[in-house]
């Protein structure tokens, strides 16, 4: 269920445009921040609250890398494996952080913290090999700032 | 016209036609899959490239997304086009699964044509395919992502033709993924579709699973008769059995695509329960026995008591053969009939409906999907006639407005405005709108014509709902298209003629304005046009109350829809119940002699649909016990006789023939001249010759307004599922089927104390129908809705919309106590 004040403050941000299916993706980030992932009730909340089906609020759900229908950890990883990264060497980067957490692309480790994400060019190139945790960007990656990075994380948590 | 060269071949096309058209007019089949003439062009297959070589964009172009130019020039076999599509084909089999011999599709399949006869044998791509989880969608369509080559057409059909929201693509780029969102029946009733506009195995047909290939299957062409409509099919015959029916494509008709009504009705032809035997006084005989022993009793009967003591029933699904026949033999016997309806109210409506079809208001369903205004007055489109609902659905797609006059809450698959009236109203109500619609009475119209627009500015129906009516009919002033589409059940007597001339007055004033039947049987129409209004279920009812009638001849007819029950206490006191029927029913375990008739596949026959259009269902085999039944589902029997085990039935008119002693060898053509005129210059394919005014054109209704105060409206509803006497035999069609409820309007509910899930029953004066309460908003005040489903004893109301009153519904216990 989704709490009283959040979906009135969504309710009135669809009544301020003319198209409530325009904030279709915004509705979906904001219901992902509160569940963690975009849950199927989620979705049939958000086809609620923007006068669409649940098939058609799906439909953009599963279409975007970003939003996340499945359960996640709670640093999402993405690794950019578009040509610039792969040039530079992000295919090792991905499977060094493939070894390193012990999962394959699209799992999440044992102790919940980190999901491992393949991404199709992030925007990054001049920073390449480059990858995002928690929409922040880092590179250009070596296994050595991965591990130093990995550790902040682990002992931040 | 545009002229151009396609292949060194001179092509002219209207302009506007796409170069993938043009080619296919010229006899150049030019590759497709996401192509579909009815869901348009989208360019995502890339498999219909061509060479461009003159006009205004050289190259190689997508020949479903460039229109043809004047001067163009194109060839198909250059070697970079044909390259080109060799490339896009090894890419689509980059992913698809080598599964042909197992695949349900195969010899069936575009992309499997399409790899042969484009040479890509060897797989040069090194991955693993990628794979996907399938989807349990219902007992009709067996769903196989992994062969999917990503055209949309499912989606495309699915939500952009037929309006349903359940079935979507999830995903992006290589993970993109057609289905539901879980697993589930598809709700929409036109899903069988989606095995026909897959170009690969993604969604294919369960109930002809594992019953053979596409190439063991005998194809013939053929005619739905689930409904009025008259949808081309193809009939799939294997070793004595229909296996499977697909649409066929009729321009004029139902386009490219049927209902799933139309596509999985047929198992009632081979149901193990089918009669195939004749029967005397409840002994197996052979079947010239029993027509002998029957010819002899009904004679007999007709010396004693005259030749009017035997009478004649019959139903829509009877065709125009087996209507030549009763009204041939049973005017040359004197026997009375053929009774048809349940009373005089079904009647009427039938044939106010089908005698008002003119040749100037008369339209197609390709018609109504060029409409600009649509008004539906007391019909279902889904449950009565479901092509029709897609038809409305593409003239709405094109901007044009659409109206429902309806007691029932009608579900459509698109946006319409509603006016919930009782069956009483809808005729005041229609005549009010064509009185708002017609800007001035102009000197284009006859003295009657004014006259009848002057009955219809006098109309009133309720101040409540005047004001809307008043609205939707200053809405389709502006209307050069309009359509009147009316149906029979739903109705009062004369509301179909009061909608035949209100779209003769909107013709009157200049507009190509239609009218458009929705009856109840496929070949309602000509039951319409050649019964007489007095012959139906009420009055056999009183001739045999009356012992006038002691003979009654059942032909293909199920008695409720004459509003008998099974056990009618009056059917016990016939000297001679004779019927004659392909079904196992009632009434036919309860006839004296009962003679098996064969099936529209067998017999073939000739109908004619709602919009007047003649249709020939060509037999699809001779007929006989299929072959998985005789063996019990093992190799075919190694015995060998020279006849067809079950064969005995016969066609109905050849059954009516031997009744009247005529001999068998009746020729059908002669029996469809015996029809009165339209029908008798039947010719398949043809229209029928209308005539070019109705005689009671113009006439208004003797009291319009007749609305019910203190009772209640019992409407009889259609469902898609389970209401027509054929189609609800299909076990996989009965998985679908509604829960049967007796619907009521909250504020009658509320009235009348009653709640959701209590049990009531209702008194309708010849019966007693007993069910349980469904509160429904959308419907109108002061009516019962009672569906027409199996539970729910519903032929006591079959001669509707009849009035009860408060005091003659009560509430039960489920046992039966009051």
């Amino acid at each position: 269920m989704l709490p009283e004040n959040l979906k009135k403050e969504l309710q009135d941000r669809i009544a301020a445009v003319d198209h409530p299916r325009e904030l279709v993706v915004d509705v979906l980030f904001a219901l992902q921040a509160h569940y963690g992932f975009v849950t199927d009730e989620a979705v049939e909340e958000a086809a609620g609250l923007l006068g669409m089906t649940p098939m058609e609020v799906d439909e953009v759900a599963t279409f975007y890398t970003f939003v996340y229908r499945r359960p996640v950890g709670k640093y999402v990883i993405h690794v950019c494996d578009s040509v610039i990264c792969w040039l530079e060497g992000g295919r090792s980067l991905q499977e060094y952080l493939s070894q390193k957490l012990s999962i394959a692309p699209g799992e999440t480790t044992a102790d919940g913290l980190f999901t491992l994400l393949p991404v199709c060019c992030i925007g990054y190139c001049d920073r390449a090999p480059a990858m995002l945790i928690n929409k922040k960007v880092y590179g250009p990656l070596t296994p050595e700032t991965i591990d130093q990075l990995l550790d902040e994380l682990r002992e931040a948590h | 016209m545009i002229k151009l060269i396609i292949d060194n071949l001179r092509v002219e096309v209207p302009p506007g036609t796409r170069v993938i058209d043009a080619a296919e007019q010229a006899g150049i089949m030019i590759p497709r899959f996401c192509y579909h003439p009815a869901l348009g062009a989208v360019g995502a297959c890339r498999v219909c490239a061509v060479q461009v070589l003159e006009g205004s964009c050289r190259g190689i172009r997508m020949s479903c997304m460039i229109e043809a130019e004047e001067g163009m020039v194109i060839s198909t076999t250059d070697e970079e086009a044909v390259a080109f599509r060799r490339q896009v084909i090894e890419w689509l089999m980059a992913n698809h699964p080598h599964d042909c011999p197992v695949c349900d599709e195969g010899g069936q399949c575009l992309l499997q044509d399409m790899t042969v006869s484009g040479g890509h044998g060897r797989r040069r791509l090194p991955v693993k395919k990628r794979t996907h989880i399938d989807q349990h969608l219902g007992p009709l369509v067996v769903h196989e992502m992994n062969r999917c080559i990503q055209c949309y057409r499912c989606v495309r059909f699915y939500r952009e033709y037929a309006g349903y929201t359940d079935l979507g693509v999830m995903g992006s780029a290589g993970r993109v993924y057609f289905g539901r969102r879980s697993d589930g029946v598809l709700e929409s009733p036109f899903a069988g579709n989606l095995i026909d506009v897959c170009p690969t195995g993604v969604f294919t047909d369960r109930p002809s699973r594992f019953k053979g290939r596409y190439w063991d299957f005998e194809r013939t062409p053929s005619v739905c008769i689930h409904c009025s409509l008259g949808c081309r099919v193809t009939v799939n015959t294997r070793y004595r059995e229909v296996v499977r029916v697909e649409a066929a494509h009729d321009p004029q008709v139902n386009g490219w695509f049927i209902c799933d009504r139309g596509r999985y009705g047929f198992p009632y032809a081979s149901s193990p329960q089918r009669p195939r035997s004749a029967r005397i006084d409840g002994r197996k005989s052979g079947v010239d026995e029993a027509l002998d022993e029957a010819a002899r009793r009904l004679s007999g009967i007709a010396q004693r008591h005259g030749s009017g003591s035997v009478a004649l029933a019959a139903s829509g699904r009877v065709c125009l053969e087996t209507l030549g026949a009763l009204t041939r033999f049973g005017s040359e016997k004197g026997w009375r009939g053929p009774f048809f309806r349940a009373g005089p109210r079904t009647a009427e409506a039938l044939q106010s409906a089908s005698k008002n079809l003119e040749e100037k208001i008369s339209i197609s369903l390709k018609d109504i999907e060029k409409s600009d205004f649509i008004l539906l007055v007391g019909c279902d489109p889904v449950n009565e006639a479901p092509m029709l609902a897609l038809s409305v659905r593409q003239a709405r797609r094109r901007g044009a407005v659409v109206a429902l006059a309806d007691a029932r809450s009608v579900q459509l698959p698109l946006d319409a405005r509603r006016l919930a009236l009782r069956p009483s109203q809808l005729t005041a109500a229609l005549m009010r709108f064509a009185g708002k619609a017609v800007a001035d009475g102009g000197a284009a119209l006859s003295d009657r014509a004014r006259g009848f627009l002057q009955a219809c500015r006098d109309s009133r129906v309720d101040p409540a709902v005047d004001e809307q009516i008043d609205h939707l009919g200053l809405a389709a002033r502006e209307s050069r298209r309009p359509v009147v589409v009316c149906g029979t059940s739903a109705v009062a007597p004369d509301t179909p003629a009061a909608a035949a001339n209100v779209a003769r007055l909107l013709a009157a004033e200049g507009r190509k304005a239609g009218f458009f039947p929705v009856l109840p049987g496929a070949n309602a129409l000509a039951l319409g046009l050649a019964g007489r209004t007095a012959d139906h279920g009420a009055a056999l009812r009183e001739a045999l109350e009356k012992g006038d009638v002691r003979a009654l001849v059942v032909v293909e007819t199920n008695l409720s829809e004459l509003g008998f029950s099974a056990d009618d206490p009056l059917l016990e006191n016939l000297e001679a119940l004779v019927v004659c029927d392909c079904l196992d029913s009632a009434a036919g375990r309860a006839a004296r002699v009962f003679i098996p008739t064969q099936t529209v596949f067998e017999a073939g026959g000739t109908f004619v649909s709602a919009e007047a259009r003649v249709r020939e269902a060509r037999p699809a085999f001779r007929g006989g016990t299929p072959v998985a039944q005789v063996s019990g589902g093992g190799h075919p029997p190694r015995t060998f006789s020279p006849d067809i085990p079950g064969a005995d039935p016969l066609p109905a008119w050849q059954v009516l023939a031997a009744l009247a002693r005529e001999g068998t060898r009746v020729s059908a053509d002669t029996l469809r001249k015996a029809l009165p005129a339209p029908l008798c210059g039947a010719a398949p394919g043809k229209r029928l010759a209308l005539p070019a005014s109705a005689p009671d054109a113009f006439q208004p209704p003797e009291d319009p307004a007749t609305a019910a105060d203190g009772g209640l409206e019992v409407v009889v509803c259609e469902h898609i599922f389970g209401s027509e006497p054929l189609s609800r035999r299909a076990a996989c069609l009965q998985e679908l089927e509604s829960a049967p409820r007796l619907g009521l309007h909250p504020g009658d509910a509320a009235a009348l104390q009653l709640s959701a899930g209590q049990r009531v029953a209702v008194d309708c004066g010849r019966g007693v129908i007993e069910g349980e309460i469904e509160i429904v908003n959308e419907m109108a005040r002061g009516v019962l809705l009672v569906p027409r489903l199996r539970g729910i004893d519903w032929h006591a109301a079959a001669d509707g919309p009849l009035v009860v009153a408060v005091a003659d519904i009560r509430s039960v216990k489920p046992n039966g106590e009051s």
